[in-house]
């Protein structure tokens, strides 16, 4: 019964455990394309970390979207979400989200159409 | 009033790059997934999202669930632009019954690109109404399958009861310039939607 250690099929987990049953962030609007990036604290501080705090942190030494953090360490967004946001709060990792007004900001807009058009 | 939204710079040598994103919709196997494939640089990644929601404002069928809860898989891929700002392409399932979670993926965009197969005009209705009444700049992408084109595109366009003002372009999911094209037709529609809108008082 209590010998089930070694089973390898982690989604026996509720995913929200992983989470200390939160679902919500401490920032919980924070988008799904913010970029994540480890910060010189977080890379300092990765043998204090449990292992999925700990994956992203090493993951998000290059940078990436909590969407790819999701995808990368199979967990549900919502999980990603909590646990991005957590380690932004101790600084563990620095955050960029996206700024409200990029719809209607006429310069980025033009910046990404140009980006665009260099492509081959 | 956006400074807590930043990057704090005392803790990083450098900053992320600003994410902006277009959201990809359709019908399941419309070429969603094969445009993302076609122009991001990284494999397209695949997220489950279990999205529980009060489904009661879009249920139409007179029940009136409290809660459903529905696992969306999404596909996504990303451009870098430059050396601070990073496109993301998300592709999401554009039925009807996944509309009250769109909300979170379309809040921000930039604009939307909704891919149509004409065999199967109705998959893409729901996003069709979704982005027209969230008010996201869209365009209505016909998928060339095969090279081939099944209907004139005036009829699509008027089966699909889009005003003139949506732009209507024919692509191809599989070759990477068309798809860039056609998200450049999304994003030169919400240039002139954006510049509508800090034109007027």
């Amino acid at each position: 019964m209590s010998g089930r250690a070694d089973d390898p099929d982690v989604s026996l987990l509720r995913p929200y455990l992983m989470t200390s049953g939160r679902t919500k962030p401490v920032d919980h609007t924070i988008e799904i394309e913010a970029q994540v990036m480890t910060s010189n604290l977080g890379a300092t501080s990765v043998q204090n970390l449990t292992f999925e705090r700990r994956d992203i942190i090493s993951l998000c030494r290059r940078t990436m979207s909590v969407a790819e953090v999701a995808a990368m360490l199979k967990l549900h967004i919502g999980v990603a979400r909590v646990l991005v946001a957590d380690l932004a709060a101790l600084g563990y990792v620095v955050i960029r989200r996206p700024e409200a007004e990029t719809p209607q900001d006429l310069r980025m807009i033009e910046r990404v159409i140009r980006g665009l058009e260099s492509l081959r | 009033m956006d400074s807590n939204r930043s990057a704090d710079p005392v803790l990083a040598p450098k900053k992320p790059p600003a994410p902006v994103k277009i959201v990809i919709a359709g019908g399941f196997g419309v070429g969603k997934t094969t445009a993302v494939a076609s122009i991001s640089e990284i494999p397209p990644l695949r997220t489950e999202a279990v999205m529980t929601s009060a489904a009661a404002e879009i249920d139409r069928t007179g029940h009136v669930p409290s809660k459903t809860t529905t696992t969306v898989a999404m596909d996504f891929g990303c451009i870098t632009i430059d050396d601070d700002v990073k496109l993301y392409l998300f592709g999401t399932p554009g039925q009807d019954r996944f509309g009250f979670m769109w909300h979170d993926l379309v809040v921000g965009a930039l604009g939307a690109l909704v891919i149509v197969d004409t065999r199967r005009l109705d998959d893409c209705y729901p996003a069709v109404d979704y982005f027209e009444k969230a008010g996201v700049p869209f365009v209505v992408a016909v998928n060339k399958f095969d090279g081939m084109l099944n209907h004139d595109l005036n009829d699509v366009r008027w089966a699909l009861a889009v005003s003139d003002e949506v732009p209507l372009v024919t692509f191809d999911a599989r070759e990477k310039l068309s798809v860039r094209d056609a998200l450049l037709a999304v994003l030169r529609k919400a240039f002139s939607r954006a510049q509508t809108r800090t034109a007027a008082p």
